[in-house]
């Protein structure tokens, strides 16, 4: 194998180089593969610890985790229904009316992503197990720019389906990989 | 090299290379989605749960019930309705395609004016100035106006137009499309109400039949209510202690339903009466089966020589024989007449020919025989009856002597689907305002001058009373399953709105909007099988359920004795010299484009055909025995000429056909009617006699055609290729060739 290296030194560098790039651009792809966006730029600043602050609790937007496997986002129509009246010079929610008046779907750019071979139900955590949103999306009533607390990865699922009454039945392969 | 390169060397090199290029060659992952809200959200919707909605399919006049899974505002996937009587929860390749007619790129957006016919130079305008444009046209024609609509125009939209014409005094709308001319309903109904004073399609119950003999009938295909054929058939082949009843397919090509029988008897196109009168009159004189079906033979059936129609048939004497102790000596036998019938000269004649035996087997209301359908007991929720060629032919007279001021057209698609296209192009040229609803610019919509487009089937309301309905009266609802892909307004509200404009009109069309009238018309119906009591209930079950049916199947109405003179089954006339002609033509529908009407939905297109495995394209099948006297091998392309046009494509040798038959699918050669049906495949109606309706009907099936090849090939889009299909034939080793 070693007398295919090439003769000249030029070439052992270039191959050196070669071999040092596929190598970091492998761990790049190991050590950043994640279940959060990119990128948390949103389309408008969006502030959840004004709205907590506020006193409103997470179902009032993300209605859904009660009944589906998706927590849902807001409609534009639920947003208005108070921003109509409450601080609408704000520069942040004129975008907002702007979109309500195009009647245009707000373009959130998503933090939390499970890849599409987990299937994740909120129903069953919020209605069933009775889990608080905290446990998992972190302090969101304090977060002034969402972001993805904790790797949501299998074995952060598994630490605490393991640790459930059921867990025989929770740590099946079937039971999130359908 | 100073080294000689081995085989280990260049896989070691390869694999480095190799991983390398691949490395290079990925992307970074880009883990971001949007997550888009509603802006208004429906109430009854949860995000990332389906919700299911009842409705109709239109994709053919059967009116099977459906149930759409629609996700966040977006149809997702047709089922069958499991609960609806007809269809039991069954769906077929048109009714699952029907998310292609929602989601065509082709639709139109909005409302379009062209200046010139034909020119397709659409310009949009608003809603406002094309309502206004059809008010004053409508105004203008006061009784001088005609509504042309398709067998699958919502129920409704048939009563709302028919009230408005009666208003203003102008004649009924016309209900034609090629569809249901080429199955002959219209002749259908005619033998029935001859017959057996019943002017309505009628249901044959496979299901609890032992033997079945099919005349010409695409039961599986496309046949009246393919759907139910299907399900009844699966009953047909499950009967108790293991039988598996005989069907019997007689008609000159290996159709569908031929593939699936037990026999397939491939008589000579035009024949079919004749062998049903030997059929008859040969259990007359053997004295096959009971003796009350002698007895009723001797009573309706002429005596034949059954040797003159074996020859004019093409079918061996000993087997007219065989068939007639066949279906007599059967405990539950029926006879289909088929649109191979209703497409000939005296199609009345020829069809009743075959419901003779029928009457032979005493079959009429008994299970696994002729049955009809009672009305839903609602005066005024009758199924719009199918226009004749002859009323065709009688508006276009009327158009080309300046008669008609406007013309509306929906669900139809005459430029397109009428053997006399020309004779109605040049008529329309005496219409000064052509107004279409099509929602894709087709062939008649880019000769009109507007076109306000309906919205599609899916985002529509309405309802269907079904026929044929298999013993239960079933009035099928329609609902809106997501919001309208574009701002487009119901038909039905179109004509409402400009009826309020239209002082004879607007007191017969009082309803504000279409579902005003609907939820009327609905509510004369009792308490159906859903129960319920109070008539916002009754609606909302109706739409829920997929419409009304009984909560018990009524009993059959009783059927009229066979007391009628003797039907002589009509010999058999022909349309070109068989010297010049040498062939026959058999075009037929394609289960997937059926009259055409699919040809935009690419999922119909693609699905290969049942028979010869070809999609995308038109064919011409061949016999191989013929295929090889005349030089012709699959993909050859020929030019087949009839006495009243020509048209070319490709050759298929297909075993299942007679010799001296070709065949030839339907639905393709569009010019427009979006981009996937468009400059595709031949029309073969321009192989039919543009003379058509001497009788009232479509006359389609006993044309004659040559066949020239042309020296040129083309690709055949199929999955199996034919060449050397006979190869071995004939093999002389055994005896009798």
């Amino acid at each position: 194998m070693l007398k295919l290296l090439p003769r000249s030194g030029l070439w052992r560098w270039v191959l050196g180089v070669a071999v040092i790039a596929l190598v970091i651009i492998a761990a790049y792809f190991i050590f950043t593969s994640r279940t959060e966006a990119q990128s948390t730029q949103q389309p408008i600043a969006f502030n959840h610890q004004v709205m907590v602050g506020m006193g409103i609790g997470c179902l009032y937007c993300h209605s859904d985790a009660r009944r589906s496997p998706t927590a849902g986002m807001p409609s534009v129509q639920l947003c208005m229904g108070c921003h109509k009246v409450i601080d609408p010079q704000n520069p942040e929610i004129v975008k907002l009316a702007a979109y309500w008046q195009k009647g245009e779907p707000i373009p959130w750019q998503r933090v939390n992503i499970l890849p599409r071979f987990v299937y994740f139900s909120h129903e069953v955590h919020v209605s069933v197990a009775g889990i608080n949103c905290e446990q998992c999306h972190g302090d969101v009533a304090h977060m002034t720019v969402d972001k993805q607390v904790v790797r949501m990865n299998m074995g952060w699922c598994l630490s605490c389906h393991e640790k459930q009454p059921n867990a025989a039945q929770l740590t099946d392969c079937v039971v999130c990989h359908q | 090299m100073a080294r000689k390169l081995t085989r280990r060397d260049f896989l070691r090199i390869g694999v480095v290379g190799a991983s390398a290029t691949v490395l290079a060659g990925c992307k970074f992952p880009r883990r971001w989605e949007v997550l888009e809200p509603y802006v208004t959200p429906p109430e009854e919707q949860l995000s990332g749960q389906p919700t299911w909605y009842a409705s109709t399919c239109r994709q053919c006049p059967a009116g099977c019930g459906i149930i759409v899974r629609v996700m966040n505002g977006r149809a997702l996937k047709l089922e069958g309705n499991p609960e609806h009587p007809l269809n039991k929860g069954k769906l077929c390749a048109r009714g699952q395609a029907g998310l292609q007619v929602l989601y065509n790129p082709d639709r139109l957006e909005g409302p379009v004016r062209q200046s010139k016919r034909g020119s397709r130079d659409f310009q949009r305008v608003t809603w406002e100035a094309g309502l206004n444009t059809l008010a004053e046209k409508l105004g203008a024609a006061g009784g001088s106006v005609a509504v042309w609509l398709g067998s699958t125009t919502s129920g409704h939209l048939y009563d709302l137009f028919q009230r408005f014409l009666s208003a203003v005094g102008a004649p009924a709308p016309l209900v034609f499309d090629l569809y249901t001319a080429f199955h002959g309903y219209s002749v259908l109904q005619q033998v029935d109400q001859q017959l057996f004073s019943q002017a309505q399609l009628p249901s044959y119950d496979l299901g609890n039949a032992d033997v079945v003999f099919s005349f010409g009938a695409d039961l599986f295909g496309t046949w009246l209510s393919s759907v139910r054929y299907g399900y009844e058939f699966g009953q047909f082949r499950s009967q108790e202690l293991g039988k598996r009843g005989l069907l019997v397919a007689l008609e000159p090509r290996t159709s569908l339903t031929a593939a699936k029988a037990d026999k397939w008897v491939p008589l000579k196109p035009g024949s079919e009466a004749l062998v049903a009168g030997a059929i008859a009159s040969l259990i007359a004189s053997r004295g096959f089966g009971p003796a009350e079906r002698v007895d009723r033979a001797k009573a309706l059936a002429k005596p034949v020589d059954v040797n003159a129609v074996a020859a004019a048939a093409d079918v061996p004497a000993d087997e007219l024989v065989r068939l007639a102790q066949i279906f007599a000596q059967a405990e539950r036998p029926v006879a289909i007449p088929g649109s191979q019938l209703t497409g000939q000269p005296s199609a009345a004649e020829a069809s009743a020919a075959v419901q003779v035996l029928n009457m032979i087997a005493g079959n009429f209301g008994q299970p696994g025989g002729v049955s009809f359908t009672p009305a839903p007991p609602a005066a005024n929720l009758v199924k719009p009856p199918v226009s004749t060629v002859s009323d065709v032919n009688d508006l276009i007279s009327r158009m080309a002597a300046g008669q008609v001021q406007l013309l509306i057209i929906h669900g139809a698609n005459p430029v397109y689907e009428l053997p006399q296209k020309d004779a109605f192009m040049a008529a329309l040229g005496k219409v000064p305002f052509v107004v279409s609803f099509a929602p894709i610019v087709d062939e008649t919509a880019a000769f009109s001058d507007l076109i306000l487009p309906d919205r599609t089937y899916l985002e529509s309301w309405g309802y269907e009373v079904v026929s044929p309905a298999f013993g239960t009266p079933i009035v099928g609802s329609q609902q809106p399953v997501v919001m309208p892909v574009y701002d487009l307004r119901a038909a039905g509200d179109v004509l409402l709105t400009v009826a309020k404009a239209i002082p004879a009109a607007a007191q017969a069309l009082h309803w504000d909007d279409e579902v005003e009238f609907l939820k009327e018309m609905i509510a004369q119906l009792p308490a159906g099988a859903a129960g319920g009591s109070g008539s916002s209930v009754l609606w909302s079950r109706f739409l829920q359920h997929g419409g009304w049916w009984p909560a018990q199947v009524p009993s059959q109405p009783s059927q009229p004795a066979a007391t009628l003179p003797a039907i002589s089954a009509p010999a058999p006339q022909y349309q070109g010299e068989e010297s010049q002609y040498p062939f026959f033509l058999h075009p037929y529908m394609s289960m997937f484009l059926s009259d055409g009407r699919g040809a935009n939905q690419p999922w119909l297109q693609g699905a290969p055909d049942t028979n010869t495995s070809i999609s995308w394209q038109t064919w011409v099948e061949i016999n191989p025995v013929t295929a090889q006297k005349l030089g012709l091998k699959i993909g050859d392309i020929v030019q087949i000429t009839s006495p009243y046009g020509s048209m070319e494509a490709g050759v298929y040798v297909y075993p299942g056909i007679r010799p001296d038959t070709v065949a030839i699918p339907l639905g393709q050669g569009h010019t427009d009617y979006g981009r996937y049906a468009r400059n595709r495949g031949v029309n073969v109606l321009r192989l039919l006699n543009p003379q058509q309706g001497a009788e009232g009907h479509l006359d389609w099936s006993t044309v004659r055609v040559k066949v020239e090849p042309t020296g040129r090939r083309m690709a055949m889009a199929t999955f199996e290729w034919t060449e050397g299909v006979m190869e071995g034939f004939p093999n002389k080793s055994i005896p009798g060739y």
